[in-house]
């Protein structure tokens, strides 16, 4: 059997979803919770110490809405988290895109950005991420958060991963460089189970 | 006066840049060891091996973490004014930290209100995707409790020292104790955060007959795990040519109208039932 890549603009950047070489500026260290108390005036300064209130859950501001004007893709983006069997949970509309909240956002300092749609359904036909694959390199990506500030980003990746090989431990990584990833399905397609064969990834990296 | 505890640190401490580093992984050769003061109104001094680690430390504070080689040490807790540690208030006490373990040493009341030290090993093995770890720990002088979530007992009859472990969905907990067996709070309720990924240790401290029982919030980050992949179609529209099944497009595409059509016809229909 052929396993098909459905890799439209430049076909080989397959590294770029598992190792991404664009670095942005450095990162400070991880959220550091909550207020740090003074120093101490003699002896270790060195030891973090900080008082036990308890706090209001910290994230990142959700993103409201993508936009990849190359493919005119202009989507509705809501938080989400993740089903009964582990899979990230996604909208059921095709024309919404799903953010998956426990990860980064747009405005962490580090980690990936992950947004998912479906790229169609039984119901509302092919989605707006269907046209995803078509994106050629340097396309450009722009995120809306909830605050109304735009990020942009560049297409680094375009790839294609068969679903039993999906490196999500680095997709949904939360440290390391800053970075969007979109996700939709592609592939072949098993009319028994419903199901597509392959993600479909589109990697792309913050610039001002 | 009440004095209390707390550990500390000893030689080659590197605190800064061990938060970052994800808690189930540790050091193979170092453990990460908290310190927390949960002994009401009195400042202390903590001694590490007779060294002088944490200076003036405040009740309800939490220092941490030390990433400490794997070893024991020797802690004195004296009053913040000692000029060493030979007058302790409480210990000295050894602590034994294993390699690639987290741990919190808690200076606190006895359930009879005396003070003193206990060593509690955190759990930072990773979280389900999508799920939050909450630790109870019960080091207050007080009877047994039951801690509510929501108005229920979600842990029942934890005496001093004990703590009680849960893998819960994220979510905000609008948490309360009260003693076992009731449901009138004496401590809360007050709202904590079980963050995904992170084990949020909630300690119930202070002293009932003092009328300072309170709650103190340590976390534990990074325990997080991925969702385990996104299946994101179910018609095969976007689908690439098989060559083994010519004609699938045909097929999806005939799906697709089938799967309209009866859509269209229960809405044609439904007037009619309605009238």
């Amino acid at each position: 059997m052929i396993r098909t890549t459905a890799l439209v603009g430049l076909v080989l950047l397959l590294s770029g979803c598992a190792a991404p070489t664009v670095a942005p500026a450095p990162v400070p260290p991880v959220s550091s919770p909550g207020p740090v108390a003074p120093a101490p005036a003699t002896t270790r300064n060195d030891i973090p110490i900080r008082t036990t209130e308890p706090r209001a859950m910290e994230a990142p501001v959700p993103p409201v809405r993508v936009r990849v004007p190359g493919v005119e893709v202009d989507v509705e983006v809501i938080p989400v988290g993740v089903r009964a069997d582990s899979f990230m949970e996604l909208p059921d509309y095709v024309g919404t895109a799903g953010w998956y909240r426990y990860g980064s956002g747009p405005t962490s300092d580090e980690g990936t950005t992950v947004i998912a749609a479906h790229v169609d359904s039984l119901e509302w036909g092919l989605g707006p991420f269907a046209r995803l694959r078509d994106l050629p390199f340097g396309a450009e990506v722009l995120v809306t958060t909830q605050d109304g500030v735009e990020h942009r980003y560049l297409v680094e990746s375009v790839v294609n991963l068969r679903k039993e090989e999906l490196p999500v431990g680095e997709i949904f990584a939360r440290t390391g460089p800053e970075r969007l990833v979109l996700i939709t399905c592609g592939g072949r397609f098993d009319r028994e189970a419903l199901r597509y064969s392959d993600n479909v990834l589109v990697t792309a990296v913050p610039v001002q | 006066m009440r004095y209390t505890l707390i550990a500390g640190t000893a030689a080659g401490i590197i605190a800064a840049g061990a938060m970052a580093i994800p808690a189930s992984a540790i050091s193979p050769s170092s453990a990460d060891l908290y310190v927390l003061h949960a002994v009401p109104d009195t400042p202390v001094d903590v001694y590490v091996n007779g060294e002088r680690t944490l200076d003036d430390f405040q009740p309800g504070d939490l220092a941490g973490p030390l990433d400490l080689p794997a070893g024991t040490y020797t802690v004195a807790i004296t009053a913040a004014d000692a000029a060493d540690a030979s007058s302790p208030v409480i210990g000295p006490i050894d602590l034994p930290l294993e390699a690639n373990r987290s741990y919190t040493a808690v200076a606190h009341l006895g359930a009879d209100g005396t003070p003193g030290a206990n060593l509690f090993p955190n759990d930072v093995s990773n979280t389900a995707a999508g799920q939050g770890r909450l630790t109870v720990r019960h080091v207050a002088a007080a009877p047994a409790v039951d801690i509510l979530a929501g108005g229920q007992a979600v842990v029942s009859g934890l005496a001093n020292p004990d703590e009680a472990v849960l893998n819960l969905p994220a979510s905000t907990v609008s948490a309360a104790v009260a003693l076992a067996g009731t449901t009138e709070p004496v401590i809360g309720p007050a709202d904590v955060a079980v963050t995904e990924g992170t084990n949020t240790i909630v300690y119930a401290w202070g002293s009932a007959e003092a009328g300072n029982l309170d709650l103190a919030v340590q976390t534990i980050e990074g325990l997080h795990s991925a969702p385990g992949g996104v299946n994101s179609g179910q018609a095969g529209l976007a689908a690439d040519p098989d060559p083994a099944a010519a004609g699938w497009t045909a097929a999806a595409a005939l799906v697709l109208v089938l799967a309209a059509g009866s859509v269209f016809a229960l809405v044609r229909r439904q007037p009619v039932r309605s009238r």
